[in-house]
């Protein structure tokens, strides 16, 4: 587990730093099983940090979503760092974006966090009910500590954490300046089981299940803009010329819109789940990015977001890449 | 106004009898409910219900609609409006939901009477379903609701363990009671409903004191106060698509070779699109403005034109929020900020 | 009298390689199938997939995507990256549940004008066995 008062420490002495700008990280949140990010600013906003297996948003989007403000004229852009607070699965999206050279690794500050798992909102819900108090809790390597307002509850790791805890291959952050605690042993294996049950159903039988799923997407975009490997300044599905996608929604056009998000993160994808954890209307939005992760892997012998000397998967080939279908 | 009943396990029988209207009811698709057109009365379950995920407004404004079509070389265009004369219920509608309707009503008969809203608004019955328990994040005594409020609603009906309570409050509610063939209520119901209510009342988890809000908003438009919560916002719309009474919408012409519509679609100030020009100027250009103006449009802006906060605390916009962004939260601390405004001007 | 059903099949044809063979085809009075409607591209690495995904939408029953043969590329590379692009995103369409048949890719040269014929009957067949496209087709808009 990490020390709270550290991780506090480690954050002043951070903000205090002529070159860094903010640091992102985690706090409590008003109510309910989910931390909130906390952007600060100034040192003296250090001690509302946290991080426990509450803390289960990926800070890595938040990096992109500042806007750029256009600079006077004769004034200096803050070219200033930003530090940010990671898990392992998180850090997974900050290599990823330095491959894709978002932004340089001179930008960023990481603070990694060794994790041991964080909680599913929907399935905490499921156990304990809806709460309008602060949540807090522990993990270790079976049980995990709910205290919801004093009341402390002790459930199985299995049964509330995030399904990608249970699969989680990369607990310690890939990338750090600074690591916030000991690493922690790997638990947990992929096996992309939930892919090949899925690829087990007929043409029409998945066609059924996407039909009912996509029909009931609002287009909130909350997917896309919580998703840190989607920081283009201008995403095509809100282009308006040319209009890939229009903006009424009916099935085709869902459809069209989780197609182009599911294939924009082929090969990108680091599997932060955040897509499918934000999702008003509880889309598996992930079963999509899943698919690709795993052929990816299968086809191309590529694996997004560990090596930071990579390249992007698909601006790279090699002349024996698979192409049995091609005529 | 007449006092009605029908047993809970009777409710299939009661939307069949509803013949002559459209219902529409709260379907499950896993853990997502959202108002559907009824196909088949037996599947309606009202019981541990809390709230639809989607609000209801999506029936009286769909989130895509077409307002009328046209085609190559023709001069006139195809009106699409909805008929009038065609009745709709909404059974099941929570009281919340209800109250915004009134809300919008004023934005859209205010300088330009929408024929599509109203004719909607007119043709539909709204059938509450007062809460006994209260949702996590709901506030709505707050923002001038209740658990069993009345407002907006054609017809309230009660939970009582076995037996539903109904009571009409319009003429449009007395005819879905006739309608429904349902039979008049006791004393003791409508006192149990009442009781209901009360102890529904004091459940209410979460309170703001609204007094003052719209006044002092304004003072922090240019404030930093903002940014506390706008740093961490997404710039998605699950609060906007998600609220009750969030109106704005969109204009696009959809085209075929030929043929064409125009459509409007929900739109929402939390998209940086949402106020960028054909210059490419953006006169809300960071999350900021876009945060302020949601919190502003809710509590003061739509105040101070129609003299009612829109907001009828249905604790959605809190509840979905990815990165716990409290609308109760910001408010509060805008009271603070406010004053301190106040003091140094 | 039933009609048979044609499918509507949009092909982007490489303006190198592809474009030429299917030139070639008709100037040598080989006949092909009239349901392909053939775009012109610099080359198969142009092809947004998303092309793919708009076609489909719009009222195509089948897509062929054809470029020059690995290696002979004019752009030396592009095929490459078209290669990986369609084998990921026909796996994408297939876990959607639009069946496989409706996405292909060759690789047609200037001088196979014969070849071409027979990607395009293969196409054609293969989008006639899937039947109409209209999972996702966008509704008309009828007067």
């Amino acid at each position: 587990m990490v020390d709270e008062k550290k991780l506090q420490d480690k954050a002043k002495e951070t903000l205090i730093r002529d070159d860094v700008r903010r640091l992102i990280g985690w706090k409590r949140s008003t109510y309910g099983y989910e931390a909130a990010p906390a952007v600060l600013t100034d040192a003296s906003q250090a001690d509302q940090l946290i991080f426990d297996p509450t803390c289960v948003q990926n800070l890595a989007s938040f990096i992109s979503l500042e806007e750029k403000k256009p600079v006077a004229r004769g004034a200096e852009p803050d070219t200033r760092k930003i530090a940010v607070m990671v898990k392992g699965c998180d850090s997974r999206a900050i290599v990823q974006q330095l491959v894709e050279k978002a932004y340089s690794r001179d930008d960023v500050v990481v603070l990694g966090i060794p994790c041991m798992g964080v909680i599913d909102r929907r399935k905490a819900e499921k156990l304990f009910g809806e709460t309008a108090g602060q949540v807090s809790a522990k993990v270790d390597k079976e049980k995990v500590a709910v205290d919801i307002e004093g009341d402390v509850k002790t459930v199985d790791r299995k049964d509330i954490l995030m399904d990608k805890c249970l699969r989680c291959r990369y607990p310690n952050p890939l990338v750090s300046d600074f690591l916030l605690g000991e690493e922690v042993e790997k638990w947990a294996d992929d096996d992309f089981a939930d892919v090949d049950d899925f690829e087990k159903m007929s043409p029409e039988e998945k066609w059924k299940h996407w039909d009912e799923q996509f029909s009931k997407c609002i287009r909130c975009y909350s997917c896309k803009s919580v998703c840190p490997m989607c920081y283009c300044v201008e995403c095509v599905v809100t282009q308006l010329k040319p209009q890939w996608t229009r903006r009424s929604t009916d099935i085709s056009e869902n459809t069209a819109y989780h197609i182009q998000r599911a294939w924009h993160l082929a090969g990108r994808c680091i599997e932060c789940m955040e897509c499918q954890r934000v999702c008003p209307v509880d889309i598996p939005i992930m079963t999509l990015n899943r698919k690709m992760t795993r052929d990816v892997k299968e086809m191309f012998d590529y694996e997004p977001g560990v090596d930071p000397e990579g390249e992007p998967m698909l601006a790279s080939y090699n002349p024996q890449d698979p192409e049995d279908y091609i005529m | 106004m007449g006092d009605y009943k029908f047993a809970k396990d009777k409710l299939a029988e009661v939307l069949s009898a509803l013949e002559e209207y459209e219902v529409f009811a709260p379907e499950a698709i896993g853990d997502v409910l959202r108002f559907k057109a009824v196909s088949d009365p037996a599947g309606v379950n009202l019981d541990d219900y809390d709230n639809t995920t989607v609000p209801p407004k999506e029936l009286m404004f769909p989130q895509t609609e077409t307002l009328f079509k046209y085609r190559l070389g023709q001069t006139d265009v195809e009106p699409e409006l909805p008929d009038p004369s065609s009745k709709r219920v909404v059974v099941g509608i929570r009281p919340c939901d209800a109250l915004a309707y009134t809300i919008v009503d004023n934005l859209y008969g205010w300088d330009f009477p929408d024929p599509y809203y109203q004719k909607r608004r007119e043709s539909t019955t709204l059938v509450g379903l007062a809460c006994a328990v209260p949702c996590s994040t709901c506030f709505c005594p707050s923002v001038g609701g209740a658990p069993a409020s009345e407002k907006g609603l054609d017809a309230l009906m009660f939970d009582l363990g076995d037996v539903y309570y109904v009571k009409a409050l319009t003429d449009k509610g007395e005819e879905f009671g006739r309608a429904a063939g349902l039979e008049a209520a006791g004393d003791a119901e409508s006192k149990a409903a009442a009781k209901q209510g009360e102890d529904a009342l004091a459940k209410v988890p979460r309170s703001i004191e609204t007094t003052g809000i719209p006044e002092h908003l304004p003072a922090l438009y240019d404030d930093t106060f903002w940014e506390q919560f706008s740093d961490r916002c997404l710039s998605c719309g699950i609060c906007t698509f998600l609220c009750p009474t969030c109106h704005c919408f969109d204009i696009q012409d959809e085209c075929e070779s030929f043929d064409g519509r125009r459509a409007r679609m929900w739109d929402t100030c939390m998209f940086a699109e949402y106020t960028r020009h054909t210059s490419g100027h953006n006169p809300r250009p960071t999350r900021k403005e876009r945060t302020r103006n949601r919190i502003s449009h809710k509590y003061s802006y739509f105040p101070e034109k129609f003299d009612v906060i829109a907001c009828v605390g249905c604790g959605r916009c809190i509840k979905n929020c990815p990165v716990n962004i409290d609308i109760l939260d910001i408010l509060e601390k805008s009271k603070q900020a406010g004053a301190k405004e106040a003091k140094t001007a | 009298m039933t009609e048979e059903y044609e499918p509507n099949i949009v092909a982007f044809l490489c303006n190198w390689c592809s474009y030429a063979g299917a030139d070639l085809a008709g100037t040598s009075r080989t006949h092909y199938l009239p349901n392909v409607k053939i775009i012109r591209v610099m080359c198969s690495g142009r092809v947004n997939p998303l092309f793919i995904v708009n076609a489909l939408q719009q009222g195509a029953d089948g897509v062929l995507i054809s470029g020059c043969h690995p290696g002979d590329c004019h752009y030396l590379e592009g095929n490459f990256f078209a290669r990986r692009r369609f084998m990921l995103m026909r796996k994408l369409l297939e876990h959607v549940g639009v069946d496989p048949g409706r996405v292909n890719m060759s690789w047609v040269s200037a001088s196979e004008g014969a070849k071409f014929k027979d990607v395009v009957d293969d196409v054609v067949a293969k989008a006639k066995e899937a039947g109409p496209m209209d999972q996702f087709r966008r509704r008309q808009i009828n007067w």
